[in-house]
């Protein structure tokens, strides 16, 4: 059949998405267990989430849930570190510990024929490290080295000058590496009172799907982590409330000095919104056609129209607690200001000079409604689809109901998301760029720039 | 090892055809390859490759404007990317836009010119020049593989250049280039399209026909053939950079993709520095703690290939110190080869990485892109089990004859990238690079 080129083929309706079933279970010592029905002939995944994050080091003891999580590895109960890689390897295991500001997470894909024997290496880092003096100490030092290695990349010290700007005395202001003060400070104590608390088994949610048998799956996942046992510690209900949000601040320039960057590293943003915002929906959506995806105001305006930049991007960090808001971008040095300007002017714009149009509504939400089956393709992403449901306490039909909640924005939900989430006169902007840009910073109604060090 | 079944046609004008059925997700990946890189272009002209891919995306005769955005209004997600020897599109769409685009696909290969303009041209020169600012010059280390590949490839070698160019090429491209580029290497018989997810192999085939059929054919085109002349000893090099720790290239030219001896360098890779029961990671970081990180790898490409050991010095210690374990090492595996169990481990995790990356239809790496990549470098999309065999049946007696052979001084490079203060940090009478 011949091809008609003056039209496109026609959009056609949102497949609608069926997440599938989690069955939930409490062992016995208190681990609760979420297998999903994914099947994924070939390989298993395997989650364990614990909600400690970076969010929770005590204050002066910065990298402390990070450092914890890089130990586990480093030798445990059973194994030493040489002998417990040489047992990965010989399931073709790779196992992350990844620590993000609310929670942290341990987890392995493997050949679905090498279920148990993942398991067993899995519960064995996780309830038995040894945190001996000399891992201590190497891998602090790793650690340390790169935070110093950090502070040569203008996007890091960007990042980290706007964290701690939006964040100045809340655990949100810091990564999950850490700081060099607190990485010094913590001593093996700390790493075992660490642990204890917020490794016990009562604290655990293990998720588990892929393979070519969930009811399989299940029945050797609760064999293996039932056996775990009970740890009876005192009630630990508040044991990881986040403190009080920080306050919203004044709009501020902070000008780092880079000599001889070639571009300048620049963030504008503010204290954003929790996962539990009312109108999320319509916040995704206004974010979408703000800078949320290639075709984006912010993305065609500064690199498609005005060539500054290899690209800009917007995104609000929904996180247990209120994250930041942030668009980031690199650019041409000599358009620092410019730049600048322009995304302070999309941000400004889409509260009301220039509100969403139907057309920008209908692409963003079509985007988010057609585009959303592909986010759920692999076990892998199941999983972890699953675990954000757990860590934010999102009820299970969550992702079912996400597209006609979406199809339901209109544009005055985008607007008003706009006006009540982006403050033109809140937003912290952050410059890492040459010496001599800064006298340009100074007539883009901040005052003139604050010095700010890394 | 996985079975990844497909049907492959061929059209009339020389375009190769593709289609894999996963009815796991109801989406369905496009994916374009087509036979051109940096390796193609001539110098003066250098980064040509890139910046093209870069017009791809900004509108063909028949969609004037961007591509993107009839693609993300479908619930798309869409890339590409270039490297020495070919370049790749992409998309993720849901399989009921799989007509869309295919459309868009199609006119950008058949029709793309009528839509380039200057100001495009120029726009999009802005947007390399900063991709190379961002992804290179402004980088900590980021000019290393450009210095690698200049010192193992002498000029006119084809992979003596690098594929994001050199500023003033970039900024000499004219729209007269984009117009003999295009007819050069953009057409069907240069080509070739995999259609991977939730759709019927037949239908895929009438709708990938409807659409690429009609183009016109163009002429093949020639292959790209380079020779290299035998170098004399390790060349020692230098870089001064705004970076906290020096840090140790160490790299040979070794083979070409799928060539002799190019499994067994991926496996000893793996055996020096996957995990940290690896012999490198062990003798740097674990023993004697004289290095923050230490990768290998072994980078194949059509024309030819380099093995790469990468290390970073620990605060107070020399690249002198490190270039004397790493050379121990290398000794030690030369002389007494690898143990049976440290192989069985290398392909364990080969198997399960590459398990994993076939999860997915689409992306970089996915199976639509594995397809297509097995297609063009050896026209059997069905490679796997062959390339697979090439682990399976390699020993530790491979291992040892592929170290021995390929890594020796002949064809070594030593960079030692340092900061601007600490020259002496570097390996004795390294020769001072400036790079741009």
């Amino acid at each position: 059949m011949p091809v008609d080129r003056n039209v496109l083929p026609p959009l056609r309706e949102p497949t609608a998405l069926t997440f599938p079933s989690i069955e939930r279970e409490m062992l016995p010592n208190d681990v609760r267990l979420c297998t999903i029905d994914h099947d994924q002939p070939g390989l298993v995944n395997l989650v364990v989430l614990l909600r400690a994050g970076s969010a929770t080091d005590p204050s002066g003891y910065e990298g402390l849930a990070g450092l914890t999580a890089s130990l586990l590895d480093e030798g445990c109960a059973k194994y030493s570190t040489l002998d417990l890689h040489k047992a990965l390897g010989d399931i073709g295991g790779r196992l992350s510990t990844d620590v993000f500001s609310d929670a942290t997470v341990l987890s392995i894909a493997v050949l679905e024929r090498h279920l148990v024997a993942a398991l067993d290496l899995l519960v064995e880092v996780a309830t038995s490290p040894r945190f001996s003096d000399e891992a201590v100490r190497r891998v602090r030092t790793l650690r340390l080295s790169r935070i110093a290695q950090l502070r040569h990349s203008g996007a890091s010290v960007a990042d980290r000058v706007f964290r701690k700007g939006v964040y100045p005395s809340h655990p949100y202001g810091h990564a999950p590496i850490g700081t060099e003060c607190g990485l010094t400070a913590i001593d093996q104590d700390q790493l075992r009172t660490f642990h204890t608390a917020q490794y016990a088994p009562d604290r655990w949610t293990v998720l588990a799907g892929g393979g070519s048998d969930s009811s399989g799956l299940r029945a050797v996942v609760t064999e293996r982590i039932g056996r775990l046992p009970t740890v009876s510690l005192p009630s630990r209900s508040d044991l990881n409330a986040l403190p009080t949000d920080p306050e919203s601040a004044p709009g501020r320039l902070l000008f780092v000095p880079r000599e001889g960057a070639v571009q300048s590293e620049i963030r504008v943003g503010l204290l954003g919104v929790s996962r539990h915002v009312q109108g999320y929906e319509a916040l995704k959506v206004m974010d979408m056609v703000l800078g949320g995806q290639f075709e984006s105001r912010l993305n065609l305006n500064l690199r498609e129209a005005k060539g500054y930049t290899y690209g800009v991007r917007s995104s609000f960090d929904a996180r247990c607690g209120r994250g930041p808001f942030v668009v980031q971008t690199a650019v041409d040095a000599s358009v620092t200001a410019a730049a600048i300007k322009e995304v302070i002017r999309e941000i400004t714009d889409i509260r009301e000079r220039r509100p969403v149009t139907d057309d920008e509504l209908d692409v963003a939400r079509s985007a988010l409604t057609r585009g959303f089956p592909r986010n759920f393709e692999t076990a892998g992403q199941v999983v972890v689809a699953a675990m954000r449901l757990e860590l934010f306490g999102l009820p299970d039909d969550e992702y079912t109901t996400f597209i006609p909640r979406i199809v339901k924005v209109d544009r005055d939900a985008v607007t008003t998301a706009a006006q009540r989430h982006l403050d033109p006169t809140g937003l912290l902007t952050v410059v890492v760029g040459p010496p001599d840009v800064r006298a340009s910073l100074c007539d883009l109604g901040f005052g003139e720039p604050l010095d700010a060090t890394d | 090892m996985l079975d990844i079944k497909y049907t492959k046609v061929t059209l009339d004008n020389g375009l190769d055809v593709i289609v894999h059925e996963n009815h796991g997700c109801p989406i369905v990946a496009v994916n374009v390859w087509y036979h051109v890189g940096s390796k193609n272009e001539r110098p003066g002209r250098t980064g040509f490759a890139h910046l093209f891919e870069h017009l791809m995306f900004e509108g063909s005769a028949h969609h004037q404007s961007g591509y993107f955005r009839p693609l993300q209004e479908a619930g798309g997600t869409l890339n590409g990317s270039t490297n020495m020897d070919r370049t790749n599109y992409w998309e993720v769409v849901p399989r009921d836009a799989l007509d869309r685009a295919l459309w868009m696909e199609s006119d950008r290969m058949g029709h793309l010119l009528p839509a380039l303009t200057q100001d495009k041209l120029d726009n999009q020169r802005d947007v390399v020049l900063n991709e190379r600012r961002q992804t290179y010059e402004n980088r900590p280390y980021g000019f290393a593989w450009m210095a690698l590949l200049a010192a193992h490839y002498p000029s006119p070698h084809p992979y003596h250049w690098p594929t994001i160019g050199f500023p003033e090429d970039i900024g000499a491209a004219s729209l007269n280039d984009v117009q003999e580029f295009f007819s050069l290497y953009y057409h069907p018989a240069n080509a070739s399209l995999v259609i991977a997810g939730d759709v019927n192999t037949d239908e895929a085939i009438a709708v990938a026909t409807d659409h690429f059929a009609p183009l016109a054919p163009g002429s093949p085109c020639g292959s790209v053939t380079a020779s290299l002349d035998t170098m004399s000893g390790t060349q020692y090099l230098r870089l001064n950079d705004r970076v906290e720790l020096p840090r140790l290239y160490l790299s040979w030219l070794s083979t070409a993709l799928f060539g002799d001896h190019d499994a067994e360098l991926d496996l000893a890779a793996d055996i020096l520095a996957g995990g940290k029961s690896s012999r490198l990671y062990r003798a740097l970081l674990h023993d004697r703690e004289i290095a923050t990180d230490v990768s290998v790898h072994q980078a194949s490409s059509e024309l030819s290939g380099v093995f790469s050991i990468v290390v970073t010095a620990a605060p107070g210690h020399t690249l002198s110190d490190i270039n004397i374990v790493v050379a121990d090492e290398i000794h030690r595996m030369q002389s007494d080869g690898v143990t049976e169990e440290e192989l069985t481990r290398a392909r364990n995790r080969m198997e399960a990485d590459f398990t994993w990356q076939c999860q997915s239809v689409g992306g970089f790496g996915g199976v639509s892109d594995q397809l297509n990549a097995y297609n063009v470098f050896t026209k059997t999309p069905g490679f796997f089990e062959t390339d697979w065999n090439r682990y399976k049946y390699a020993t530790p007696g491979s291992i040892c004859e592929a170290v021995t052979m390929l890594l020796t001084p002949e064809t070594e490079v030593a960079l030692s990238i340092v900061p601007q203060t600490a020259d002496d940090a570097a390996l004795p009478e390294s020769d001072l690079l400036e790079m741009r």
